[in-house]
């Protein structure tokens, strides 16, 4: 409550100072050191913005975001009787948050604060450039400058977060999680997609680079988890929705029965008599298992289960109980059904980890043609006690024991024909392979065929060393070639030494291809349910590489594990326990404020035609049949903005993205040179972040581009792409998430439809279509984005005075419904 | 394919084949055992039995493992199976794995 008086005491002092003197707005230009100051001229930017209407004072500093920077804002803010600020420096998507306490500090309500993005968007992708920077950088504070008079108070809502925590998937990283959650006290509830918990890391052999074996490390934490009170395990189970926001989540879990009862003693009667024999899954099919099985003696939870895919019984009807008849205890239930489960959690840690790379389709490796050519992981289930040959390493041929075995490093990573990326743990793995070997069967040529020896981690330089001093031996080159000799299916190596630059061959009994890692095949389906975003490769994408590395763009939802990038066991752990943590200081704290972004119906203009209620992607509009009157309910409207453009009537206020603020940009960057200009409609989540992503890698492209932010394409109303046409701008991206990725479900399919919509209208009116360019750019596509405003320069560069002319007129601003103008539209204050 | 590779302890896999025995005149063609099947290795014959119905045959190419539904369903008492021989996992099982994990039970949840 106390929070609540104070925002309502800042939304008092905010409009009485607007009231009494109209906006007095602070600007700041930040010198980034020479981020931005190396690119273009600061004060020239800053003496500018002095001469913009509104502003009081217009100053440039090094380091705007420091304490002095900060401080400055607030004392100028209390001298200076500012009610709006503008900032140029980095990306909202960075610094926002602080200059907005800043200026909460100093009583100025946090939504009265702009930043103009000239460091990303600017300075970073314009490097050689100055004169074109500057006068970018100009525009962009003049845009901000407009949009900041037209800013309004905000108060934002408070919502309470439940103390419970969902982890998804149930490996080393999940096992984590779960655990650090569960002991501070939270109940989590642990989903997990197989018959038990464990992961990847239950398949391996030992660990690097201490040698520890795998199982024995993880087994006490996977049983911890089975017996601790505060975790509810969730085997054979998916999530099938996830609904609500931050704090407020509803999810629905699909449970597969198991059809054996939780009185099963393990004692494995049931299995001999079974009929149906398969591939065992968890052995890489290097075993067999029947349809009532345990994947692996340590599972957890500790019971049979029974797979109804493979099972007789599968359509209903029981044609086979030989199972039935040997268990003692009868805990075998063909009648279970699947249980949908319904949760209500607060936060939501994503921890699906990863699959490992299929060789197939490097033919030339032999993989699937020579039995001897095996994988690293099926070399982990080789070498395992508990594994298929019970820890004895034979060549699949003939079961005999290789006298020399090959490592192929690198094989599904760093390479232009499978995954461009490093695996991470490949090396280190080999490494630790061919110890085991030296160990246990000393007599055994080890060859290690490698690209580049990656030993980065603390110990692994060491590990790498005793190889060395052990007698494995290392080659530069990997094989482009491998032969099998039909008869003792040896295996010959042939490749080229890179480092003597001299061809070889090797004859050796086994070859192990050290495979990578890769997103694993359902990802899709998390990445759809939970709205992330993911990088090029695949892998979810953190909120920020640096410093948000476990944390989503989404409110509560966390990373952890390979699920984010490959990485070994000892990063999953610190992660899992850092996203842990990151969800304990939310629940602890019991409350998080939420964005008032937000749209807010007028019922005196709404009609109850329901357009906006069709739209809406998450239900969050209500339409009275009696009244005739829509409302919003403000808990789950997530503040995308598809709703604003259905409105025919103008009823339809989206708090923060206001029509009138985005003319008012549009109209600032349209005052001069307007036929030379593009403008952007970008999305904060994936193509604003994406043009972050381009200046972040400093990818250049030309400096004619001006970008303005939205929270989704779908805020982005044909009238103002008509609009900006009839301001003589040149070019207009239309810009977001992928179809299927969008940040709020599916609102960007309204924009597809809407641009195809003003396509046909100007092709109807005889204007160039080329002048509207609809992108779908990700966080991750700096280099696509860059690529689109090349594209789109070279069309301005097409373009004619008298095609422009065409545009202004065909568009000109009779078609504006009233009081949109923003020269006209002065809202009460 | 998901699995190529023979599990490494195929060999020591017992894998009982059953042997079915159609008594051709009983049947009066109610398809149970061809419907109920767990294995869907029973189809009806194209030829008439002595009471005009179409008696089921083992389709070409599949094989009974000995369940006995159809024994207990069939009214007619016209179907029986015994264990004739037993077998070691081989390739056909692992085509059989794929088909049963890519096919109706898995596509519905998926």
């Amino acid at each position: 409550m106390a929070k609540k008086g104070k925002a309502d005491r800042q939304d008092k002092v905010a409009r009485r100072a607007t009231a009494e003197n109209g906006p007095r707005i602070g600007v700041y230009v930040c010198h980034c050191g020479l981020n931005i100051d190396g690119s273009l001229d600061c004060e020239e930017v800053a003496k500018y913005a002095s001469s913009l209407e509104g502003v009081v004072l217009a100053k440039d500093s090094m380091y705007t975001c420091s304490d002095a920077g900060q401080e400055q804002i607030k004392s100028d803010i209390r001298e200076h009787n500012l009610n709006r600020v503008v900032v140029a420096s980095c990306t909202p998507r960075l610094h926002e948050p602080t200059f907005r306490a800043a200026c909460v500090e100093a009583g100025l309500n946090a939504y009265l604060f702009e930043m103009a993005n000239i460091r990303e968007h600017c300075s970073w992708v314009h490097l050689h450039d100055r004169q074109g920077a500057t006068e970018k950088a100009k525009d962009l504070v003049k845009m901000s400058v407009a949009r900041a008079r037209l800013l309004q108070p905000q108060v934002e809502t408070e919502v309470p977060i439940t103390p419970r925590a969902l982890v998804v998937g149930g490996g080393v990283a999940g096992i984590q999680a779960a655990l650090d959650l569960a002991d501070a006290g939270y109940k989590v509830y642990l989903v997990e997609k197989e018959a038990s918990i464990g992961g990847r890391m239950a398949q391996i052999d030992k660990t690097f680079p201490t040698m520890d074996c795998s199982i024995c490390i993880l087994a006490p934490k996977m049983s911890e988890v089975g017996r601790h009170p505060n975790i509810e395990l969730m085997t054979l189970s998916e999530v099938e929705s996830v609904d609500g926001y931050i704090g407020n989540f509803h999810v629905r879990v699909k449970k597969k029965p198991r059809y054996v009862t939780d009185d099963c003693t393990y004692c494995g009667d049931c299995i001999k008599d079974c009929p149906q024999h398969m591939p065992n899954e968890f052995d890489c099919g290097l075993s067999t298992r029947r349809a009532i099985y345990s994947p692996f003696a340590q599972a957890v939870p500790a019971t049979y289960l029974i797979d109804m895919d493979s099972c007789m019984n599968k359509h209903g009807i029981v044609a086979c109980d030989r199972c039935y008849q040997a268990c003692q205890h009868k805990c075998i239930d063909f009648s279970q059904q699947e249980e949908i489960l319904d949760l209500d959690v607060g936060t939501i840690i994503v921890c699906t980890g990863s699959d490992v790379y299929d060789p197939t389709p490097l033919t030339e490796l032999g993989y699937r043609r020579f039995p001897n050519v095996i994988t690293s992981l099926e070399f982990e289930r080789l070498i395992n006690a508990g594994g298929p040959t019970g820890g004895n390493l034979i060549r699949p041929s003939d079961k005999t024991v290789p006298k020399s075995v090959g490592f192929l490093q690198c094989i599904g990573s760093r390479s232009k024909r499978s995954n461009p990326y490093c695996s991470n743990i490949c090396c280190m793995n080999t490494i630790k392979d061919a110890l085991l070997i030296r160990e246990h069967w000393p007599d055994t040529k080890i060859y290690v065929f490698y690209m580049d020896i990656r030993a980065f981690g603390k110990g692994f330089e060491d590990l790498l060393m005793r190889a060395r001093r052990e007698g494995v031996v290392f080659i530069r080159g990997i094989p482009g070639e491998i032969l099998q000799d039909d008869n003792s299916y040896s295996l010959k190596l042939i490749g080229e030494n890179t480092l003597l630059s001299k061809l070889y061959e090797y004859e050796v009994d086994m070859v192990i291809l050290s495979v990578g890692i890769e997103p694993r095949k359902d990802s899709a389906v998390v990445k759809r349910l939970l709205s992330l975003p993911s990088m090029a490769d695949g892998f979810f994408m953190e909120a920020h590489p640096k410093l948000r590395p476990v944390d989503t763009p989404t409110g509560g939802i966390f990373l952890a594990g390979c699920a984010e990038g490959p990485k070994d066991i000892k990063d999953s752990v610190t992660q899992a326990s850092a996203a842990a943590s990151r969800a304990n200081i939310l629940m602890a704290k019991g409350k998080v404020t939420v964005e008032a972004i937000t749209a807010r119906i007028d019922p005196e203009r709404c009609t109850g035609c329901g357009l906006c209620a069709r739209v809406c992607p998450y239900g969050a509009i209500l339409v009275d049949e009696e009244t005739k009157v829509a409302t919003v309910v403000e808990a789950a409207c997530t503040g995308c903005g598809a709703c604003c453009p259905e409105c025919n009537f103008g009823a339809i206020t989206m708090r923060h993205f206001e029509d009138h603020q985005i003319l008012a940009q549009i109209d600032a960057l349209a005052e001069s040179d307007a036929g030379g200009k593009i403008l952007a409609f970008c999305c904060n989540w994936c193509s604003y972040a994406g043009a972050d992503f381009s200046g972040v890698s400093r990818i250049q492209y030309p400096a004619e581009v001006r970008i303005v932010r939205t929270m989704c394409s779908g805020r982005v109303d044909p009238k103002f792409v008509e609009y900006a046409f009839a301001k003589g701008i040149a070019a207009v991206l239309v810009s977001g998430c992928h179809i299927g990725d969008c940040h709020y479900i599916n609102a960007n399919s309204q924009t597809e439809k809407r641009v195809q919509r003003l396509w046909r209208k100007m092709a109807r009116l005889g204007l160039n279509k080329e002048r509207l360019r609809l992108a779908w750019i990700s966080a991750a596509e700096g280099m696509r984005f860059s690529q689109e405003i090349s594209a789109l320069k070279e069309i301005v560069e097409k373009i004619t005075p008298e095609e422009i002319e065409k545009g202004i007129e065909a568009f000109a601003p009779k078609r504006l419904p009233k009081g949109e103008h923003p020269d006209e539209a002065t809202r009460p204050v | 394919m998901k699995f190529w590779r023979l599990p490494l302890d195929a060999e020591e896999q017992i894998i009982p084949v059953g042997r079915l025995f159609i008594i051709a005149d009983r049947c009066k063609g109610c398809n149970f055992c061809i419907e109920f099947c767990p294995n869907k290795v029973l189809e009806a014959s194209p030829d008439f039995n002595r009471k005009g119905y179409h008696p089921p045959v083992m389709k070409p190419n599949h094989e009974c493992n000995n369940c006995g539904l159809c024994e207990v369903i069939c009214p007619e008492f016209a179907i029986y199976s015994t264990v004739e021989e037993k077998r070691r996992f081989t390739e056909v099982d692992l085509v059989r794995y794929e088909e049963m994990s890519s096919g109706e039970g898995k596509g519905e949840q998926e």
